[in-house]
Parts: structure tokens; sequence; C-alpha cells
């Protein structure tokens, strides 16, 4: 599914030491999997890299049978649009769309996932409008404006962008850090609850070690690194 | 498709920027296409002023002098052309037909020209268009005012109205020539020259005003000599400020204009007035290159006011930036829908600014014709006019590329770092 072999990668080309080193990563289908390591061990720099933003310095990252390093950029633009739902820590809507609107961007850049949201609704509308209720923002914010929602309702939000179109692999990036322990646990749970029903890949990347106990598999990135 | 609708929304919720962006263009575009109008028709009514006319003759000043007190009114002529010389040139073969005229009275501000029968019938402006009569007909006797349209609106004055002439120009003549009131009976229609603003009296009433002694003759003659009533409208003055001629054939022109210049018996000029328009213009060319020059420049200073407001928005949006490459949009798409934000603004600016360029010439076009004699005209956008708004359009998008091309480098090398 995922599987980064021998990765290295480094900002510019005469920097001494890479950034990143992975002998070895997989990642099943399906799998729930928690990567943590303090600031600065690595994990945006995994993530761009998993994202298909940033190309690897040698070694091969692959996704769904992709070779992400010998895709062009745009080539890898598309896969991301296709297969990858993300979501960031915070401040991650378009202040000027609608909570709905936020949602079926997800979709706007991929005739793929278009196509799969139409599978489950008749219009992308309808589809927002069940992740949302699912996700569990109340009907009365669907088409409020962004601003007026509270962190907690913006980030379900976002994760209804990130699951819209049933990507294959979401990859959300310290998502809870802006919400309150209760918040935190029953937003990571709906998570879970979506990422089962599409069978999608959920990688969550946090610092905060209390969340790892709710999840099948964890990734120390310090440790990833220095078995080398 | 998507990216035009991003570009709209974002547009919309930054309104209050955007609006102020997008007057400052409409306003700089109002601007631009307001003068250019203006210069345009100002051209064409100026050489519209006068035309089938071969030479214009006068005292001996210099051309566009002869030319702007004759046909515009304006300046004054100290000397003028004995009745003598007149008759003399104008005898000569070849000489089709002569308007003598004779300025120097005044109407409550308007000017008063005397002159023969002749320039209702040989006188012609714009594209050789004689003048016709809305109401009344040329004058027929001494007493027989011919008003100008706009002197007529102007001062309110009906056919049978009678109107006293001032010696001297302005409304504050010290002598009022109360004794001989005239009676209007005939006003023009409009020509947008400077004969709307004139009234016209039979050059006998010249002499008449002026306390000559043909005053009695005629009101003795006046009654019983009809056929001579040309005569009478004519009268003898002694001398006359210009005249007009036009000629059988236009090669009379340069040769009588040379008799002319070298006319022994009295310093005389001959102008021709196409040829002296054409030098006038060009004299109020370097004006009209400035006025040009600034409202051009108007133009980019809100061009530059736009870079600055899409330039400043833009690292507060490095955010936006990371989401939209979040969901898969390419560089080169970032690149676009910040373009396509610039030249919206620069389209509406431009649309707004037509808008805002008509209705100024509605409120304009009766003030600019009043008091400049400009007759302004409020018709649809030329060539000339949307090629100008073309070139601004160009301008906002080439302006645009620099906040995309921003933009683009950002989310390369943002990629999905959220930076706030």
């Amino acid at each position: 599914m995922i599987s980064l072999n021998n990765v290295t990668f480094k900002w510019h080309k005469n920097d001494k030491t890479p950034t990143l080193t992975i002998s070895k990563l997989n990642i099943e289908k399906g799998q729930h999997v928690f990567l943590h390591g303090p600031s600065g061990s690595g994990k945006s720099t995994l993530l761009a890299l998993l994202a298909g933003i940033n190309k690897a310095t040698s070694g091969n990252v692959t996704l769904l049978n992709h070779t992400l390093n010998t895709l062009s950029n745009t080539q890898r633009d598309v896969f991301r649009a296709d297969h990858i739902g993300i979501i960031f820590q915070n401040f991650n809507l378009l202040p000027y769309l609608s909570p709905i609107e936020n949602v079926i961007l997800g979709c706007q850049f991929s005739k793929k996932r278009q196509q799969k949201a139409l599978s489950h609704s008749a219009t992308l509308n309808n589809e927002a409008t069940r992740l949302l209720n699912a996700l569990g923002l109340a009907k009365q914010y669907h088409n409020k404006n962004v601003a007026e929602l509270s962190i907690g309702q913006q980030q379900r939000v976002a994760a209804a962008r990130a699951f819209i179109g049933n990507p294959e692999i979401i990859i959300a990036d310290e998502p809870t850090s802006a919400l309150d322990t209760q918040n935190r646990e029953s937003f990571i749970n709906l998570l879970f609850e979506q990422a089962s029903n599409t069978n999608s890949t959920l990688i969550f990347v946090s610092h905060d070690e209390n969340l790892k106990p709710l999840f099948n598999r964890s990734i120390d990135l310090i440790s990833l690194q220095e078995t080398l | 498709m998507i990216l035009t609708k991003l570009a709209l929304k974002s547009l919309l919720n930054r309104r209050a920027s955007v609006v102020l962006t997008l007057f400052t263009i409409a306003v700089s575009v109002m601007l631009l296409l307001s003068i250019e109008r203006v210069r345009v028709d100002a051209k064409s009514s100026f050489s519209n002023t006068i035309s089938g006319t071969d030479l214009i003759v006068g005292a001996r000043t210099g051309d566009i002098q002869l030319l702007l007190s004759s046909v515009f009114r304006i300046g004054h002529t100290n000397n003028g052309v004995s009745w003598q010389s007149y008759k003399y040139i104008t005898s000569q073969r070849g000489v089709k037909w002569s308007i003598p005229i004779s300025l120097g009275d005044s109407h409550k501000g308007q000017a008063v020209l005397g002159t023969t029968p002749d320039y209702f019938t040989h006188y012609r402006f714009a594209k050789k268009q004689h003048l016709s009569f809305s109401a009344g007909n040329p004058f027929s006797t001494i007493h027989g005012v011919v008003l100008g349209s706009e002197v007529a609106t102007k001062l309110g004055y009906k056919l049978g109205d009678s109107i006293v002439i001032s010696h001297g120009m302005g409304n504050t003549s010290f002598h009022h020539h109360n004794d001989n009131p005239f009676e209007v009976v005939g006003i023009l229609d409009p020509t947008g020259t400077p004969v709307d603003k004139t009234l016209h009296i039979p050059l006998a009433a010249i002499d008449l005003i002026h306390g000559g002694n043909a005053s009695h003759e005629h009101d003795e003659h006046d009654e019983h000599d009809e056929h001579d009533e040309h005569n009478n409208l004519t009268g003898h003055p002694k001398q006359i400020t210009a005249f007009l001629m036009g000629f059988d054939s236009p090669l009379y022109t340069l040769q009588i204009r040379r008799n002319i210049n070298q006319y022994k018996p009295e310093a005389l000029l001959a102008i021709m007035p196409t040829v002296t328009l054409k030098d006038l213009w060009e004299m109020l060319a370097i004006v009209e290159k400035i006025l040009l020059l600034f409202s051009f420049v108007v133009v980019l200073i809100s061009l530059l006011g736009m870079l600055t407001t899409l330039l400043a928005n833009l690292n507060q949006r490095r955010r936006e930036l990371a989401i939209l490459r979040s969901v898969g949009a390419r560089p080169w798409q970032l690149f676009t829908l910040i373009s396509m934000e610039s030249l919206l603004t620069t389209f509406l600016g431009c649309v707004l600014g037509c808008a805002l360029f008509y209705a100024t010439l509605f409120l304009g076009a009766d003030y600019l014709q009043s008091h400049a004699g400009i007759s302004v005209n409020i018709a649809m956008l030329s060539r000339y006019e949307l090629t100008l708004i073309g070139v601004i359009m160009a301008a906002g998008f080439i302006i645009g590329l620099i906040p995309a091309t921003r933009a683009y480098f950002y989310s390369l090398s943002d990629g999905m770092s959220i930076k706030t």
C-alpha cells in the first residue's frame, strides 16, 4: 500500500546531512497509523514526501503501486488530488467558501473523486451534506460563514473535505492540537469511523503521545530513522 | 471553471479593498475616456467651424488672429477692410460669392455680426452644410435680426421680440443704442459653431446704430423702394471687419490670395481657413498631448494601486494557497487564479469606468456645449476608445502577473506547510 525504501531527503542538493532518512517503512491498506515525534523530527518532511509535494532525493516512495519519485510534478499533483485527502492542524478552510463548498473543494480538482462522490449521492452538494452530518456538524452550520464556526466545527468540515470522493489515503497533520481533550477523542473516533467505512488508510501525525493508545499501529519517527 | 468561481468568491470576500481598487480603476478609465472623447470632439467641432470658404480677407495681422476674430469671434482687429477694396477684390474674375462681415458690437455678451443676406446662402460649416432656420427667415428689413440657436435659447428670445444692441463687446457696455431696437425675424438651427452664439443683423444696421446718417434715409426708402432692398440692407459702410469668399474653382484661390496679399492701396491679408485651422490646432496639440499623458499616468497609478493591494494580500493568502495545493491544485492553477483576480478587477473597473464615462457625458455635454462650444458626441465607444480600454486591460493583466508569479513560487516553496 505505502512503502518507503532507502529514502533520503535533502532540501538543497549541497546539504551534507539529509533532513530525513528512512530505510524502510510499510503501511498496509486500512491501517490507522499514529506517527509521532518531537518537532524537528521530520514529520512535515515525511508528509510532504507522502503527499507528493516534495520528491525524495534518493530511494523510492511508493503509494498504491505508483512510485512517486518517478512521476513528474504535475503527475504527482494529479495523484494527490485523486488519492489523498489532507487535514491540517488549523485554519483548514477557505474563508470565502461556505462549509459545504469547502467540502466539495476536496473533489474539485479530481475527476476520479468527483465520480466516486457522485456514486454515493446524486449531487456533490448532497454528498457534502451527508459527510458533514456523518462527522457531526449540525445542519444549521452547513451554509454559515466559516469564520462563525468553532475550531472543532472547522476541523469536522476539513475532515469531510478529506473524505469526500473516498481517497485511499488520509493524511492528518496534528488536526487535534487546537482541540480540548474531550473533542480530541471524539474527533479521532469520527475519523476512524469514516476511514473504516471507506477502508481508507489513515496516517495521523501528532506530537501528543497520549493519543497513541487509540491507534492500532504507532510509529516513532526518531526510532524509525535510527534503525539505519 | 472552478478557478473562475474561486476567483470571484475570493474577490467578493475582500469586497472592501476590491471595491476601492475597482473604483480607482473606474475613475481613471472614466478620466481617460472623457479626455479622449472631448479631445477628439473638440478637434472635429473645431475643424467643422467653417467649410466651403476658400479665402477669408481682413486687415493685415497674423493668420491665426484673423481666423480667431473673423470665425471664432475671439480677440479684436483694430483695422478693417475699406469698402472700396472689398468691392474691387470681389469684382474680380472667378469670385463666385462673397460675404462681408462687420463685428464689434454685442448684445448681452453675445457677438453681433453685420452682414448681407448672402451669409445665409453661402456660409457653410461641418461637411459643407448650409445654415438652416428653425424659425423665421433671413432679415429683409434693416431692423431684422437673426439669432444663433444658442442666443435664442439662452436669452429666451422668440420671433417678434425686440432687442437692443450695445456698442462694443461685453455686458457692461457704456453705450446702448436704445433708439434703434431690432426685431427677431429668424432663429437658426444649432450648428455647434460660434454661429450659435451670434446675432446677425444687416450690414447697413451697423452704420445705423453707430449714428450714421443712413438712419433717416432708410426710414424714407423702406416703404417704397422695394427693388433696392438689397442695397438698403448693405448700406454704404466705410469699412468692414473682414469678408469671406468662394470661387468658381479652387484653382483661383492661390492666385487671388497672392494678389490680395500684395494689394497696394491697403495692407490686407487673405487666409485659407482650412489651412489656418490646421495650424491653430497644431498649436493646441501640445496641450492635448499633455492631457493625454496625464490621463495615462492616472491609469498607471490606479493599476499600481491594484498591484499593491494584491501583493499585500498575497502574504496573508499563503495559507489559502497551501490548502488549494493540498486538494490537488497545481502551481499553474494558482498562478491562473491570482492573475484572473487582477484581470477580473481590471475588467470590472473598465466596465464601471465606461458607465461613469457615460454618466459624465450626459451630465457634462450641455455644459461643454454652452461654455466651450464643443459638441460632445454621446455615441457608442469608438474603435479607438475600445483600443484604449484593451490597452488598460492588457496592462492590468500584465501587472497581475507579478503577484501571480509570486503565488506560483510560494506554492512551490511552501508546499503544504501552512505559513501563518
